[in-house]
């Protein structure tokens, strides 16, 4: 608190900066009063620092400051707000080189002032608040969290010590930083609507930067996906099966985006080979995963961006679960702002996942609500992926309707499981041959040796029925031998085999890391990388996921030597069945006079 | 119809089961479905070789069984080729099981 008998008052009413302000800066002075020097800096710094705020802000009445000139302020403190009370340090005076630093603590001061005042409270705002890494909590009646996870590439880790330094350090770098519409997009936005104005920034690049952590050999693992070319948003949920950590679904954004060319419109439904996803995953880094870490938060919370090919995949055809594509009905601007918060979420948000209180339900619920404050409603919370569907449904945010279309599988708003076919698929082939068996399990079950010999009588219709239940027996057998070959990655006793694929998984698992948390990625800058941070992380990125490919041959090779030799003998049987049925299938494609593609 | 490594499977280790909700290296390793011929597969083909499964179920159903991962690959021949407009969706599905 102040020591007013301590204090020599040398107020001096500044002249009205700028234009009318509305509001007076006077100045004092605890100690030996200003040299000339000082005082000529201290009046030049105010008057710029006052010239730098909105029209808004400048002219509203009732701001008045007394700026206190001080030694005593402790360590790397430059400045602080009591009330009307501006305490600065008196030492950023002396130094010319201090210039830039007193200019940004002067505006964080009088940031700090206008927040508190009746004009301000922005750091109370829950739109603030949300856009800032402090979002409500699922399961505590909409309390929110204390702790800011948003804690890669900030400008300023201070920001995270509390909403009201948040605020003031943005509002430090949107006044003072040409990038900071760039950079920090919707906090920047933000702003610029409650001031009704904004200072001169440069042009951004419409593109977001997003790094793909599991790209496609072919593929370039840095998308830059501009929302313009993003016709819609479904919600995308995976059904849930009984694993217990899959009995709930998983809750996933699908991004309708159009091959290059198209214009945003239904046609861009079928362009899934440039759709991608966005599914916020524990990212696990070990080996074994483990049900205890996941309850106690231990496992970071990441979004990856995914290629819709690879989710269908992986959902239909390995996990055997279906998909439900639900469009979300948002228009483009909302698409834009909701892509936003995802782009900042990637490259700023290092959270844990916790199975309940911050699952993939309880994340896609914050990145919606966020990035498109229309949804802000928290009867939209819900800690389930079928829950959150409901209820974003209830709401008319999303459209059921579609999963009931006849033309819902063909148009992609539902991929079902792969197996929900397989019988009626067997029976196509036993119509037509007399089959030893009767269920398509037992087809499977067999030895792959057992079902070659049907494959040469086989004609068109048949034999493509049993190429799509040998591709599901060779899936079915990978998965097998996965297991198998995880049990012994981790049984004690095949240390000794195991120790060189051990240590390709981990190098696998840390290249992963860092391109699930591209942050890691860039020394520099904060917020949205911008294009030379661009062009710096295409190289590395690419170098990166190509080394990603290489530890992965490395490893597929290991696993394979690591097989018994039935089980490796049982899997080239299984190659052998598809390439056998293939070239059938061609043969007699080819005999009937069939259309060749060239 | 070549078929990829076997043991693309074996990538996804630290992921048994849970792929949707844990991440390590899990996903595009388990890419081991749909065949990946010994020709170029640059550019759009993709698109179409990733859908031979589809036309396979396609096929073999008469029609019944029809994915947007065909309806894509369809579009797509139609788009490129101009021989694939005159073709029925039989005819274009046969083609691409037979690539």
């Amino acid at each position: 608190m102040l020591t007013r008998a301590a204090v020599v008052l040398a107020a001096a009413l500044l002249a009205p900066a700028a234009s009318a302000a509305g509001w007076s800066v006077a100045q004092q002075v605890s100690g030996e009063p200003l040299h000339p020097a000082e005082a000529i800096q201290a009046d030049l710094a105010l008057t710029a620092a006052v010239s730098r705020l909105p029209p808004g802000w400048r002219d509203a009445p009732g701001l008045d400051v007394v700026v206190d000139w001080r030694d005593d302020l402790p360590g790397d403190v430059h400045g602080r707000a009591f009330g009307t009370h501006l305490r600065m340090r008196r030492s950023l005076l002396a130094d010319a080189g201090e210039a830039q630093a007193l200019q940004r603590a002067l505006l964080h001061e009088f940031a700090h002032r206008y927040d508190h005042s009746p004009h301000g409270g922005l750091s109370r705002d829950p739109r603030l608040l949300d856009l800032a890494g402090w979002p409500q909590r699922p399961l505590r009646l909409g309390l929110r969290v204390r702790d800011n996870a948003m804690r890669d590439r900030s400008p300023d880790a201070y920001e995270r010590t509390a909403p009201a330094e948040f605020v003031a350090v943005n509002l430090e770098y949107f006044l003072l930083d040409a990038e900071y519409a760039c950079r920090r997009p919707a906090l920047h936005a933000y702003f610029a609507a409650h001031f009704g104005w904004a200072p001169p920034q440069v042009d951004c690049a419409p593109e977001l930067p997003f790094v793909e952590a599991q790209p496609e050999a072919d593929a370039a693992p840095l998308l830059m996906l501009d929302p313009a070319q993003v016709y819609a948003v479904d919600y995308l949920l995976a059904e849930g099966n009984a694993q217990p950590m899959s009995r709930w679904g998983h809750s996933m954004l699908r991004l309708v985006i159009c091959a290059p060319g198209r214009s945003p419109g239904p046609d861009c439904r079928l362009d899934l080979a440039h759709h991608r996803v966005l599914s916020f995953r524990a990212f696990v880094d070990d080996v074994q995963i483990s049900s205890l870490r996941g309850l106690t938060g231990r496992y970071p919370s990441r979004l990856f961006v995914l290629p819709l090919d690879q989710v269908i995949e992986e959902y239909t055809r390995v996990e055997l679960r279906g998909l439900q594509s639900v469009p979300l009905g948002l228009s483009p601007g909302e698409i834009a702002t909701l892509l936003t918060q995802a782009a900042a979420l990637h490259w700023s948000y290092d959270g844990r996942y916790y199975f309940i209180g911050n699952n993939c339900a309880v994340e896609t619920w914050k990145l919606l609500q966020t990035g498109v404050p229309r949804l802000a409603d928290a009867r939209l919370r819900s800690v389930t992926p079928t829950g959150l569907l409901r209820r974003l449904a209830r709401s008319g945010a999303a459209d059921l309707s579609v999963l009931d279309r006849d033309d819902a599988v063909r148009n992609g708003f539902r991929f079902p499981s792969a197996d929900a076919e397989y019988q009626a698929l067997f029976d196509v082939a036993r119509a037509e041959q007399p089959l030893p068996v009767t269920r398509y399990a037992d087809w499977l079950d067999l030895a792959p040796q057992a079902r070659t010999p049907w494959f040469d009588g086989a004609q068109l219709r048949d034999g493509a029925a049993l190429l799509v239940l040998e591709h599901a027996a060779r899936r079915r057998e990978m998965l097998r031998l996965r297991d198998e070959l995880k049990r012994q990655l981790l049984d004690p006793r095949q240390a000794a085999v195991a120790a060189p694929s051990l240590a390709t998984l981990r190098a696998m698992l840390d290249a992963g890391d860092r391109l699930s948390r591209p942050a890691q990625l860039l020394a520099d800058g904060y917020g949205l990388p911008q294009p030379d941070e661009r062009s710096l992380l295409q190289h590395d990125v690419a170098a990166r996921a190509q080394r990603l490919h290489g530890l992965r041959a490395q490893l597929e090779d290991g696993g394979r030597m690591a097989l018994t030799p039935q089980a490796q003998a049982r899997i080239a049987a299984l190659e052998e069945n598809i390439e056998v049925l293939g070239a059938r299938l061609r043969t007699l494609h080819r005999e009937a006079g069939g259309l060749e593609l060239d | 119809m070549k078929v990829r490594s076997a043991f693309l499977l074996l990538a996804a280790l630290s992921a048994p089961a849970f792929a949707g909700s844990f991440a390590g290296t899990s996903a595009g390793a388990t890419s081991g479905g749909a065949s990946a011929s010994s020709g170029s597969t640059s550019g759009n083909d993709k698109v179409v070789l990733q859908a031979q499964e589809d036309a396979a179920g396609f096929v073999a159903s008469e029609g019944r069984i029809r994915g947007a991962r065909l309806e894509a690959a369809l579009r797509h021949l139609r788009e490129t080729r101009p021989l694939a407009r005159e073709a029925s969706d039989l005819e274009l599905a046969q083609a691409i099981l037979a690539r």
